[in-house]
Protein backbone atom coordinates (compact mmCIF):
# COMPACT_ATOMS: atom_id res chain seq x y z
CA UNK A 1 0.00 0.00 0.00
CA UNK A 2 1.26 3.45 -0.82
CA UNK A 3 2.21 5.84 1.97
CA UNK A 4 -0.21 8.53 3.10
CA UNK A 5 0.63 11.91 1.59
CA UNK A 6 1.69 14.98 3.55
CA UNK A 7 1.36 18.12 1.43
CA UNK A 8 2.94 21.52 1.69
CA UNK A 9 1.33 24.22 -0.45
CA UNK A 10 4.14 26.32 -1.91
CA UNK A 11 3.37 30.00 -1.73
CA UNK A 12 4.65 32.51 -4.19
CA UNK A 13 5.98 35.90 -3.23
CA UNK A 14 6.66 38.02 -6.32
CA UNK A 15 9.08 35.95 -8.43
CA UNK A 16 10.17 33.67 -5.62
CA UNK A 17 8.87 31.08 -3.17
CA UNK A 18 7.76 32.51 0.16
CA UNK A 19 10.25 31.46 2.92
CA UNK A 20 7.57 29.84 5.12
CA UNK A 21 7.26 27.18 2.41
CA UNK A 22 10.87 26.08 3.02
CA UNK A 23 10.25 25.97 6.78
CA UNK A 24 7.20 23.75 6.21
CA UNK A 25 9.06 21.45 3.80
CA UNK A 26 11.76 20.97 6.44
CA UNK A 27 9.20 20.22 9.14
CA UNK A 28 7.27 17.92 6.81
CA UNK A 29 10.41 15.82 6.19
CA UNK A 30 11.01 15.54 9.94
CA UNK A 31 7.38 14.55 10.57
CA UNK A 32 7.26 12.12 7.69
CA UNK A 33 10.20 9.87 8.48
CA UNK A 34 9.57 6.91 6.20
CA UNK A 35 5.86 6.79 7.06
CA UNK A 36 4.61 9.61 4.82
CA UNK A 37 5.17 10.68 1.25
CA UNK A 38 5.95 14.42 1.33
CA UNK A 39 4.66 16.47 -1.58
CA UNK A 40 5.12 20.13 -2.42
CA UNK A 41 2.26 21.55 -4.48
CA UNK A 42 3.42 24.35 -6.77
CA UNK A 43 1.39 26.58 -9.06
CA UNK A 44 3.48 28.50 -11.56
CA UNK A 45 3.44 30.20 -14.92
CA UNK A 46 4.62 28.22 -17.96
CA UNK A 47 8.00 29.97 -18.01
CA UNK A 48 8.64 29.76 -14.25
CA UNK A 49 10.98 27.29 -12.61
CA UNK A 50 10.27 27.85 -8.93
CA UNK A 51 10.73 24.11 -8.31
CA UNK A 52 14.48 24.82 -8.31
CA UNK A 53 13.94 26.79 -5.10
CA UNK A 54 12.00 23.89 -3.54
CA UNK A 55 14.40 21.09 -4.51
CA UNK A 56 17.08 21.87 -1.85
CA UNK A 57 14.49 21.07 0.84
CA UNK A 58 14.00 17.64 -0.73
CA UNK A 59 10.35 16.74 -0.56
CA UNK A 60 9.73 13.27 -2.02
CA UNK A 61 7.77 14.83 -4.86
CA UNK A 62 6.96 18.23 -6.33
CA UNK A 63 3.67 18.36 -8.22
CA UNK A 64 3.65 21.30 -10.58
CA UNK A 65 0.60 22.93 -12.10
CA UNK A 66 1.81 25.13 -14.98
CA UNK A 67 -0.78 27.68 -16.01
CA UNK A 68 -0.17 31.38 -16.63
CA UNK A 69 -3.41 32.29 -14.85
CA UNK A 70 -2.47 30.93 -11.42
CA UNK A 71 0.20 33.39 -10.30
CA UNK A 72 -2.49 36.09 -10.22
CA UNK A 73 -5.49 33.88 -9.42
CA UNK A 74 -7.90 34.78 -6.63
CA UNK A 75 -8.41 32.81 -3.41
CA UNK A 76 -11.48 30.95 -4.66
CA UNK A 77 -9.74 29.98 -7.91
CA UNK A 78 -6.79 28.58 -5.98
CA UNK A 79 -9.07 26.75 -3.57
CA UNK A 80 -10.96 25.26 -6.50
CA UNK A 81 -7.74 24.00 -8.11
CA UNK A 82 -6.52 22.52 -4.82
CA UNK A 83 -9.86 20.78 -4.29
CA UNK A 84 -9.38 19.06 -7.66
CA UNK A 85 -5.93 17.84 -6.65
CA UNK A 86 -7.25 16.64 -3.28
CA UNK A 87 -9.98 14.65 -5.05
CA UNK A 88 -7.35 13.06 -7.28
CA UNK A 89 -4.66 12.22 -4.70
CA UNK A 90 -6.54 12.02 -1.35
CA UNK A 91 -3.75 13.43 0.86
CA UNK A 92 -3.66 12.69 4.58
CA UNK A 93 -2.68 16.26 5.55
CA UNK A 94 -2.12 19.68 4.00
CA UNK A 95 0.07 22.44 5.44
CA UNK A 96 -0.13 26.14 4.49
CA UNK A 97 1.90 29.08 5.74
CA UNK A 98 -0.24 31.27 8.01
CA UNK A 99 0.46 34.21 5.72
CA UNK A 100 -2.31 36.47 4.44
CA UNK A 101 -2.50 34.31 1.32
CA UNK A 102 -2.46 31.01 3.23
CA UNK A 103 -5.01 32.20 5.74
CA UNK A 104 -7.31 33.25 2.89
CA UNK A 105 -7.10 30.17 0.65
CA UNK A 106 -6.98 27.44 3.33
CA UNK A 107 -10.40 28.13 4.95
CA UNK A 108 -12.00 28.46 1.52
CA UNK A 109 -10.60 25.01 0.66
CA UNK A 110 -11.66 23.68 4.06
CA UNK A 111 -15.25 24.68 3.36
CA UNK A 112 -15.16 22.96 -0.04
CA UNK A 113 -13.81 19.76 1.51
CA UNK A 114 -15.90 19.97 4.72
CA UNK A 115 -12.90 19.07 6.83
CA UNK A 116 -10.95 20.53 9.78
CA UNK A 117 -8.43 23.37 9.62
CA UNK A 118 -6.32 24.54 12.56
CA UNK A 119 -5.08 28.11 12.35
CA UNK A 120 -1.71 29.72 12.96
CA UNK A 121 -0.05 26.63 14.48
CA UNK A 122 3.09 26.78 16.57
CA UNK A 123 3.82 23.06 16.59
CA UNK A 124 2.87 19.92 14.70
CA UNK A 125 3.29 16.19 15.35
CA UNK A 126 1.72 12.95 14.23
CA UNK A 127 0.19 10.39 16.56
CA UNK A 128 0.05 7.51 14.07
CA UNK A 129 -1.66 9.17 11.14
CA UNK A 130 -3.47 11.80 13.19
CA UNK A 131 -2.02 15.29 12.94
CA UNK A 132 -1.80 16.99 16.35
CA UNK A 133 -1.60 20.74 15.81
CA UNK A 134 -0.73 23.21 18.57
CA UNK A 135 -2.69 26.39 18.20
CA UNK A 136 -2.29 29.53 20.29
CA UNK A 137 -5.38 31.29 21.59
CA UNK A 138 -6.08 34.38 23.69
CA UNK A 139 -3.15 36.25 22.19
CA UNK A 140 -0.73 33.34 22.72
CA UNK A 141 -1.53 33.13 26.44
CA UNK A 142 -3.11 29.71 25.98
CA UNK A 143 -2.09 26.78 23.80
CA UNK A 144 -4.55 24.18 22.47
CA UNK A 145 -3.77 20.82 20.91
CA UNK A 146 -6.27 20.17 18.15
CA UNK A 147 -6.93 17.06 16.11
CA UNK A 148 -9.24 16.23 13.23
CA UNK A 149 -9.84 12.52 13.83
CA UNK A 150 -12.49 11.51 11.30
CA UNK A 151 -12.08 13.83 8.32
CA UNK A 152 -9.40 13.91 5.65
CA UNK A 153 -7.39 15.77 4.68
CA UNK A 154 -6.27 17.24 7.99
CA UNK A 155 -5.32 20.87 7.42
CA UNK A 156 -3.25 23.46 9.25
CA UNK A 157 -1.85 26.91 8.65
CA UNK A 158 1.51 27.40 10.38
CA UNK A 159 2.85 30.71 11.66
CA UNK A 160 5.84 31.99 9.67
CA UNK A 161 9.24 31.44 11.35
CA UNK A 162 7.88 28.74 13.65
CA UNK A 163 10.23 26.19 12.12
CA UNK A 164 13.74 26.64 10.77
CA UNK A 165 14.35 25.82 7.11
CA UNK A 166 17.23 23.41 6.59
CA UNK A 167 18.32 22.11 3.19
CA UNK A 168 18.36 18.31 2.98
CA UNK A 169 19.76 15.67 0.68
CA UNK A 170 17.44 13.77 -1.58
CA UNK A 171 16.00 14.16 -5.04
CA UNK A 172 12.46 15.32 -5.45
CA UNK A 173 10.50 13.64 -8.20
CA UNK A 174 9.00 16.34 -10.47
CA UNK A 175 5.46 15.56 -11.59
CA UNK A 176 3.53 17.87 -13.91
CA UNK A 177 -0.18 17.80 -13.12
CA UNK A 178 -3.14 19.53 -14.71
CA UNK A 179 -6.27 20.99 -13.21
CA UNK A 180 -9.16 22.83 -14.80
CA UNK A 181 -9.07 26.58 -14.21
CA UNK A 182 -12.52 27.80 -13.21
CA UNK A 183 -12.50 31.60 -13.29
CA UNK A 184 -14.57 33.51 -10.73
CA UNK A 185 -16.34 35.99 -13.00
CA UNK A 186 -17.54 38.33 -10.28
CA UNK A 187 -14.11 39.23 -8.88
CA UNK A 188 -11.32 40.88 -10.83
CA UNK A 189 -7.82 41.80 -9.72
CA UNK A 190 -7.52 45.23 -11.41
CA UNK A 191 -4.01 46.10 -10.34
CA UNK A 192 -1.24 44.35 -8.46
CA UNK A 193 1.68 46.56 -7.51
CA UNK A 194 4.76 45.18 -5.80
CA UNK A 195 5.26 46.93 -2.50
CA UNK A 196 8.85 48.06 -2.43
CA UNK A 197 9.74 47.15 1.08
CA UNK A 198 13.48 47.08 1.62
CA UNK A 199 13.15 46.94 5.40
CA UNK A 200 13.17 43.41 6.69
CA UNK A 201 10.49 42.40 9.16
CA UNK A 202 11.45 41.72 12.74
CA UNK A 203 10.90 38.03 11.99
CA UNK A 204 13.67 38.07 9.35
CA UNK A 205 16.29 39.90 11.42
CA UNK A 206 19.19 37.93 12.89
CA UNK A 207 19.79 40.65 15.51
CA UNK A 208 16.92 42.33 17.31
CA UNK A 209 16.85 45.25 19.73
CA UNK A 210 13.53 44.83 21.53
CA UNK A 211 11.82 47.64 23.42
CA UNK A 212 9.04 47.51 25.99
CA UNK A 213 7.11 49.81 28.25
CA UNK A 214 10.25 50.58 30.28
CA UNK A 215 12.08 51.85 27.20
CA UNK A 216 9.34 53.84 25.51
CA UNK A 217 10.56 57.43 25.67
CA UNK A 218 11.82 59.15 22.54
CA UNK A 219 15.44 59.41 23.68
CA UNK A 220 15.63 55.70 24.47
CA UNK A 221 14.01 54.74 21.17
CA UNK A 222 16.51 56.95 19.30
CA UNK A 223 19.43 55.32 21.10
CA UNK A 224 17.97 51.89 20.38
CA UNK A 225 17.64 52.76 16.69
CA UNK A 226 21.35 53.65 16.54
CA UNK A 227 22.20 50.43 18.37
CA UNK A 228 20.11 48.34 15.96
CA UNK A 229 21.89 50.00 13.00
CA UNK A 230 25.26 49.31 14.56
CA UNK A 231 24.37 45.64 15.05
CA UNK A 232 22.93 45.34 11.55
CA UNK A 233 19.66 44.42 13.17
CA UNK A 234 16.18 45.69 13.64
CA UNK A 235 13.96 47.13 16.33
CA UNK A 236 11.15 44.96 17.69
CA UNK A 237 8.60 45.94 20.31
CA UNK A 238 6.30 44.39 22.87
CA UNK A 239 2.60 45.12 22.66
CA UNK A 240 2.39 48.42 24.62
CA UNK A 241 4.71 50.15 22.14
CA UNK A 242 2.50 49.34 19.17
CA UNK A 243 0.32 52.22 20.41
CA UNK A 244 3.12 54.64 19.45
CA UNK A 245 2.93 56.13 15.95
CA UNK A 246 6.38 54.93 14.95
CA UNK A 247 5.58 51.24 15.48
CA UNK A 248 2.98 48.91 14.02
CA UNK A 249 1.86 45.35 14.67
CA UNK A 250 4.48 44.31 12.10
CA UNK A 251 7.14 45.33 14.60
CA UNK A 252 5.55 43.39 17.45
CA UNK A 253 7.12 40.29 18.95
CA UNK A 254 4.82 37.64 20.41
CA UNK A 255 1.04 37.76 20.84
CA UNK A 256 -0.37 36.88 17.42
CA UNK A 257 2.54 38.83 16.06
CA UNK A 258 5.91 37.62 15.04
CA UNK A 259 7.49 34.51 16.44
CA UNK A 260 11.19 35.14 16.00
CA UNK A 261 14.43 33.21 16.35
CA UNK A 262 17.30 35.64 15.85
CA UNK A 263 20.89 34.85 16.77
CA UNK A 264 20.81 37.70 19.28
CA UNK A 265 18.06 39.65 21.00
CA UNK A 266 18.64 42.52 23.41
CA UNK A 267 15.53 43.22 25.51
CA UNK A 268 15.20 46.68 27.03
CA UNK A 269 12.44 47.65 29.44
CA UNK A 270 10.51 44.46 28.78
CA UNK A 271 9.22 42.71 31.87
CA UNK A 272 8.27 39.55 29.97
CA UNK A 273 4.61 38.59 29.56
CA UNK A 274 4.20 34.88 28.77
CA UNK A 275 3.24 35.42 25.13
CA UNK A 276 6.23 37.69 24.64
CA UNK A 277 8.64 35.16 26.13
CA UNK A 278 7.16 32.37 24.04
CA UNK A 279 7.48 34.55 20.93
CA UNK A 280 11.23 35.11 21.32
CA UNK A 281 12.56 32.25 23.43
CA UNK A 282 14.06 30.44 20.44
CA UNK A 283 16.64 33.22 20.10
CA UNK A 284 20.16 31.78 20.39
CA UNK A 285 21.38 34.44 22.81
CA UNK A 286 19.03 36.49 24.99
CA UNK A 287 20.08 39.63 26.83
CA UNK A 288 17.77 41.52 29.19
CA UNK A 289 18.10 44.97 30.74
CA UNK A 290 15.38 46.03 33.14
CA UNK A 291 15.19 48.25 36.19
CA UNK A 292 13.12 45.62 38.02
CA UNK A 293 15.30 42.74 39.20
CA UNK A 294 12.20 40.55 39.60
CA UNK A 295 11.09 40.92 35.98
CA UNK A 296 10.25 37.48 34.48
CA UNK A 297 12.43 38.27 31.45
CA UNK A 298 15.52 37.47 33.57
CA UNK A 299 14.32 33.85 33.97
CA UNK A 300 14.77 33.19 30.26
CA UNK A 301 17.80 35.41 29.61
CA UNK A 302 21.44 34.38 29.16
CA UNK A 303 22.76 37.78 30.24
CA UNK A 304 20.98 40.29 32.47
CA UNK A 305 21.58 43.77 33.82
CA UNK A 306 19.42 45.50 36.39
CA UNK A 307 19.43 49.19 35.55
CA UNK A 308 18.40 51.94 33.17
CA UNK A 309 17.91 50.89 29.54
CA UNK A 310 19.03 54.13 27.91
CA UNK A 311 22.16 54.42 30.07
CA UNK A 312 23.14 50.85 29.25
CA UNK A 313 22.55 51.26 25.52
CA UNK A 314 24.52 54.51 25.48
CA UNK A 315 27.42 52.79 27.23
CA UNK A 316 27.20 49.88 24.79
CA UNK A 317 27.26 52.19 21.77
CA UNK A 318 30.23 54.11 23.18
CA UNK A 319 32.27 50.89 23.40
CA UNK A 320 31.53 49.51 19.94
CA UNK A 321 34.57 49.90 17.78
CA UNK B 1 -32.67 52.25 -6.27
CA UNK B 2 -33.33 49.58 -3.69
CA UNK B 3 -31.43 50.11 -0.43
CA UNK B 4 -28.56 47.67 0.08
CA UNK B 5 -28.48 45.17 2.91
CA UNK B 6 -25.10 44.90 4.59
CA UNK B 7 -24.64 42.14 7.16
CA UNK B 8 -21.78 42.48 9.64
CA UNK B 9 -20.85 39.26 11.46
CA UNK B 10 -19.59 39.91 14.96
CA UNK B 11 -18.31 37.82 17.83
CA UNK B 12 -18.37 38.48 21.55
CA UNK B 13 -15.02 37.89 23.26
CA UNK B 14 -13.73 38.20 26.84
CA UNK B 15 -12.70 41.74 27.79
CA UNK B 16 -9.10 40.60 28.27
CA UNK B 17 -6.85 37.87 26.93
CA UNK B 18 -5.32 37.36 30.38
CA UNK B 19 -7.07 34.04 30.92
CA UNK B 20 -5.72 31.15 32.97
CA UNK B 21 -6.30 27.43 33.28
CA UNK B 22 -8.12 26.00 36.28
CA UNK B 23 -5.53 23.60 37.75
CA UNK B 24 -8.29 21.18 38.87
CA UNK B 25 -10.49 20.94 35.81
CA UNK B 26 -7.87 21.93 33.17
CA UNK B 27 -10.55 24.11 31.63
CA UNK B 28 -10.20 27.77 30.79
CA UNK B 29 -11.06 29.93 33.76
CA UNK B 30 -13.10 32.82 32.40
CA UNK B 31 -14.94 33.61 35.60
CA UNK B 32 -15.59 37.28 36.17
CA UNK B 33 -14.60 38.28 32.64
CA UNK B 34 -17.16 40.50 30.96
CA UNK B 35 -17.91 40.06 27.26
CA UNK B 36 -17.20 42.77 24.71
CA UNK B 37 -17.53 43.00 20.96
CA UNK B 38 -14.39 41.63 19.29
CA UNK B 39 -12.37 44.84 18.67
CA UNK B 40 -11.59 43.90 15.03
CA UNK B 41 -15.33 43.53 14.38
CA UNK B 42 -15.85 47.19 15.26
CA UNK B 43 -13.85 48.06 12.15
CA UNK B 44 -16.29 46.00 10.11
CA UNK B 45 -19.28 47.73 11.73
CA UNK B 46 -17.67 51.12 11.10
CA UNK B 47 -17.03 50.25 7.45
CA UNK B 48 -20.65 49.19 6.99
CA UNK B 49 -21.84 52.47 8.50
CA UNK B 50 -19.52 54.44 6.21
CA UNK B 51 -20.86 52.56 3.17
CA UNK B 52 -24.37 53.33 4.39
CA UNK B 53 -23.40 57.02 4.34
CA UNK B 54 -22.40 56.56 0.70
CA UNK B 55 -25.59 54.86 -0.44
CA UNK B 56 -28.96 54.00 1.11
CA UNK B 57 -28.30 50.81 3.06
CA UNK B 58 -29.53 48.85 6.01
CA UNK B 59 -26.78 47.62 8.34
CA UNK B 60 -27.66 44.33 10.03
CA UNK B 61 -25.54 42.69 12.72
CA UNK B 62 -25.31 38.92 13.03
CA UNK B 63 -23.79 36.89 15.82
CA UNK B 64 -23.88 33.31 17.07
CA UNK B 65 -23.62 32.52 20.75
CA UNK B 66 -25.45 32.38 24.06
CA UNK B 67 -28.17 34.91 24.91
CA UNK B 68 -25.77 37.30 26.64
CA UNK B 69 -24.12 37.93 23.25
CA UNK B 70 -27.04 40.32 22.76
CA UNK B 71 -24.85 42.85 24.56
CA UNK B 72 -22.41 43.08 21.66
CA UNK B 73 -25.28 43.42 19.23
CA UNK B 74 -26.66 46.32 21.28
CA UNK B 75 -23.19 47.85 21.30
CA UNK B 76 -23.10 47.67 17.49
CA UNK B 77 -26.59 49.12 17.21
CA UNK B 78 -25.49 51.95 19.51
CA UNK B 79 -22.73 52.65 16.98
CA UNK B 80 -25.50 53.04 14.41
CA UNK B 81 -26.40 49.63 12.98
CA UNK B 82 -30.10 49.20 12.23
CA UNK B 83 -30.90 45.70 13.45
CA UNK B 84 -29.38 42.62 15.05
CA UNK B 85 -29.82 38.86 14.79
CA UNK B 86 -28.53 36.47 17.43
CA UNK B 87 -28.27 32.77 16.57
CA UNK B 88 -28.66 31.10 19.90
CA UNK B 89 -29.35 27.45 20.53
CA UNK B 90 -27.83 24.63 22.51
CA UNK B 91 -27.54 22.72 19.24
CA UNK B 92 -24.99 25.31 18.02
CA UNK B 93 -22.69 24.95 21.05
CA UNK B 94 -19.20 23.52 20.68
CA UNK B 95 -19.00 24.47 17.02
CA UNK B 96 -15.60 24.85 15.36
CA UNK B 97 -15.05 27.26 12.46
CA UNK B 98 -16.69 24.96 9.92
CA UNK B 99 -19.89 24.38 11.92
CA UNK B 100 -20.02 28.08 12.87
CA UNK B 101 -19.61 29.12 9.25
CA UNK B 102 -22.42 26.78 8.22
CA UNK B 103 -24.98 28.24 10.64
CA UNK B 104 -23.98 31.81 9.81
CA UNK B 105 -24.25 31.13 6.07
CA UNK B 106 -27.71 29.61 6.57
CA UNK B 107 -28.78 32.65 8.60
CA UNK B 108 -27.54 35.02 5.88
CA UNK B 109 -29.64 33.09 3.36
CA UNK B 110 -32.60 33.41 5.71
CA UNK B 111 -32.15 37.19 6.10
CA UNK B 112 -32.39 37.21 2.32
CA UNK B 113 -31.18 39.52 -0.45
CA UNK B 114 -27.99 40.38 1.38
CA UNK B 115 -25.67 42.44 -0.84
CA UNK B 116 -22.52 42.47 1.25
CA UNK B 117 -21.25 40.49 4.24
CA UNK B 118 -18.46 42.01 6.33
CA UNK B 119 -16.21 40.40 8.93
CA UNK B 120 -13.41 41.70 11.14
CA UNK B 121 -10.03 40.22 10.26
CA UNK B 122 -10.18 37.68 13.11
CA UNK B 123 -11.44 37.30 16.66
CA UNK B 124 -8.91 38.25 19.31
CA UNK B 125 -9.66 35.16 21.42
CA UNK B 126 -9.47 32.30 18.93
CA UNK B 127 -7.46 34.18 16.30
CA UNK B 128 -8.48 31.99 13.36
CA UNK B 129 -9.90 34.43 10.81
CA UNK B 130 -11.43 31.40 9.07
CA UNK B 131 -15.17 31.98 9.33
CA UNK B 132 -15.25 34.76 6.68
CA UNK B 133 -13.80 32.66 3.84
CA UNK B 134 -15.85 29.63 4.96
CA UNK B 135 -19.08 31.65 4.77
CA UNK B 136 -18.03 33.04 1.35
CA UNK B 137 -17.58 29.49 0.09
CA UNK B 138 -20.90 28.27 1.51
CA UNK B 139 -22.67 31.25 -0.10
CA UNK B 140 -20.74 30.71 -3.38
CA UNK B 141 -19.69 34.35 -3.33
CA UNK B 142 -16.44 36.09 -4.17
CA UNK B 143 -14.27 36.92 -1.17
CA UNK B 144 -11.87 39.76 -0.48
CA UNK B 145 -9.87 39.16 2.70
CA UNK B 146 -7.83 41.64 4.74
CA UNK B 147 -9.21 44.65 2.87
CA UNK B 148 -7.27 47.83 3.63
CA UNK B 149 -9.90 50.02 1.99
CA UNK B 150 -13.40 49.43 0.71
CA UNK B 151 -15.88 51.56 -1.23
CA UNK B 152 -18.88 51.22 -3.48
CA UNK B 153 -17.67 51.88 -7.01
CA UNK B 154 -20.93 51.32 -8.84
CA UNK B 155 -24.52 50.44 -8.25
CA UNK B 156 -23.66 46.84 -7.67
CA UNK B 157 -19.91 46.86 -7.36
CA UNK B 158 -17.27 47.31 -4.66
CA UNK B 159 -13.60 48.20 -4.97
CA UNK B 160 -11.15 47.17 -2.31
CA UNK B 161 -7.45 47.44 -1.73
CA UNK B 162 -5.72 44.44 -0.29
CA UNK B 163 -2.25 44.54 1.14
CA UNK B 164 -0.42 41.25 0.79
CA UNK B 165 3.06 40.81 2.23
CA UNK B 166 4.68 41.97 -1.00
CA UNK B 167 1.89 43.28 -3.19
CA UNK B 168 -0.87 45.85 -3.12
CA UNK B 169 -3.90 44.60 -5.01
CA UNK B 170 -6.93 46.52 -6.19
CA UNK B 171 -9.90 44.22 -6.52
CA UNK B 172 -13.33 44.85 -7.96
CA UNK B 173 -16.21 42.57 -7.02
CA UNK B 174 -19.78 42.46 -8.18
CA UNK B 175 -22.21 42.13 -5.31
CA UNK B 176 -23.12 40.05 -3.45
CA UNK B 177 -19.70 39.46 -1.92
CA UNK B 178 -17.95 38.71 1.37
CA UNK B 179 -15.21 41.01 2.68
CA UNK B 180 -12.99 40.72 5.76
CA UNK B 181 -11.40 44.01 6.81
CA UNK B 182 -8.09 44.99 8.38
CA UNK B 183 -8.15 47.12 11.49
CA UNK B 184 -6.09 49.81 9.74
CA UNK B 185 -8.87 50.83 7.38
CA UNK B 186 -10.84 53.02 9.78
CA UNK B 187 -11.29 54.19 13.35
CA UNK B 188 -14.54 52.86 14.83
CA UNK B 189 -16.92 55.55 16.06
CA UNK B 190 -18.06 55.73 19.65
CA UNK B 191 -21.74 55.35 20.39
CA UNK B 192 -23.38 58.73 21.08
CA UNK B 193 -25.80 58.99 24.03
CA UNK B 194 -28.63 59.44 21.54
CA UNK B 195 -27.62 56.34 19.57
CA UNK B 196 -27.35 54.34 22.77
CA UNK B 197 -30.88 55.35 23.62
CA UNK B 198 -32.09 54.57 20.09
CA UNK B 199 -30.40 51.16 20.14
CA UNK B 200 -32.98 49.88 22.60
CA UNK B 201 -35.75 50.64 20.11
CA UNK B 202 -34.04 48.80 17.27
CA UNK B 203 -35.10 45.23 16.50
CA UNK B 204 -32.98 42.46 17.98
CA UNK B 205 -34.18 39.08 16.80
CA UNK B 206 -33.12 35.81 18.36
CA UNK B 207 -33.19 32.85 16.01
CA UNK B 208 -33.18 29.37 17.48
CA UNK B 209 -32.55 26.07 15.75
CA UNK B 210 -36.10 25.75 14.39
CA UNK B 211 -36.09 29.25 12.90
CA UNK B 212 -33.42 28.25 10.39
CA UNK B 213 -33.17 25.67 7.62
CA UNK B 214 -30.45 23.42 9.02
CA UNK B 215 -28.92 20.00 8.49
CA UNK B 216 -28.48 18.74 12.07
CA UNK B 217 -25.42 16.68 11.20
CA UNK B 218 -23.53 19.91 10.47
CA UNK B 219 -24.22 21.62 13.81
CA UNK B 220 -22.33 22.04 17.05
CA UNK B 221 -19.83 19.43 18.15
CA UNK B 222 -21.23 16.76 15.84
CA UNK B 223 -20.71 19.04 12.84
CA UNK B 224 -17.19 20.04 13.87
CA UNK B 225 -14.33 18.06 12.31
CA UNK B 226 -11.83 19.37 14.88
CA UNK B 227 -11.54 18.47 18.56
CA UNK B 228 -9.50 20.25 21.22
CA UNK B 229 -7.66 17.49 23.08
CA UNK B 230 -5.51 19.58 25.41
CA UNK B 231 -5.45 23.14 26.73
CA UNK B 232 -2.43 24.50 28.60
CA UNK B 233 -0.51 27.62 29.48
CA UNK B 234 2.80 27.84 27.66
CA UNK B 235 5.81 27.71 29.96
CA UNK B 236 8.87 29.54 28.68
CA UNK B 237 12.10 27.56 29.01
CA UNK B 238 14.36 28.85 31.78
CA UNK B 239 18.00 29.62 31.10
CA UNK B 240 21.00 30.06 33.33
CA UNK B 241 21.46 33.79 33.84
CA UNK B 242 24.86 35.46 33.84
CA UNK B 243 24.47 38.79 35.65
CA UNK B 244 26.17 41.87 34.27
CA UNK B 245 27.24 44.08 37.15
CA UNK B 246 28.54 47.50 38.09
CA UNK B 247 27.99 50.78 36.25
CA UNK B 248 26.37 50.76 32.82
CA UNK B 249 29.83 51.18 31.28
CA UNK B 250 31.23 48.22 33.20
CA UNK B 251 28.21 46.05 32.43
CA UNK B 252 28.31 46.99 28.73
CA UNK B 253 31.97 46.03 28.60
CA UNK B 254 31.18 42.61 30.11
CA UNK B 255 28.44 42.09 27.53
CA UNK B 256 30.66 43.07 24.60
CA UNK B 257 33.26 40.57 25.77
CA UNK B 258 30.63 37.83 26.00
CA UNK B 259 29.11 38.64 22.60
CA UNK B 260 32.56 38.63 21.02
CA UNK B 261 33.26 35.23 22.59
CA UNK B 262 30.07 33.95 20.94
CA UNK B 263 31.06 35.63 17.66
CA UNK B 264 27.87 37.66 17.79
CA UNK B 265 29.70 40.92 17.18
Amino acid sequence: MSKPELWVIAERRLDHVEPTTFQLLTKARQLAGDRFHTVAILFEATNDHLETELQPYAPDEIRIVRDDRFPTATDAEHADALAQLVAQYQPNSILFGATITGRSIAPRLQAKLLTGLTADCLDLRFDDETLVATKPSYGDNIMCEIICPDHRPQMATVRPNTFVAEPATGTAELTPVTVAFHPVERLQVKTATPVVNTATTVGDASRVVALGRGAANTATIDTATRLAEKLGGRIGVSRPLTDLDRFTHDDQIGQSGNTIHPDLILNFGISGAVQYLVGMQSAKTIVAVNSDSNAPIFDVADYGYVGDANAFMTALLAQFV
Amino acid sequence: MKPKTIVVCIKQVPETNEVTIDPQTHNLDRRGLAGIMNPFDKNAVEQALQLADQTPAKVVLLSMGPDDYAESLREGMAMGADAGYLLSDRAFAGADTLATGYVIAQAIKQIGEVDLVLFGRQAVDADTGQVGPIVAEFLHQPQITYAASLRLSGDNEITAERLLEDTKQTLVAQLPAVVTVRSELNTPRYPTPRNIQLSFEKPLTIWHHDDLDLDDSRLGQAGSPTIVTKVYEPKPTKRELTSLTGTPTEAASQLIKALKAHQLI
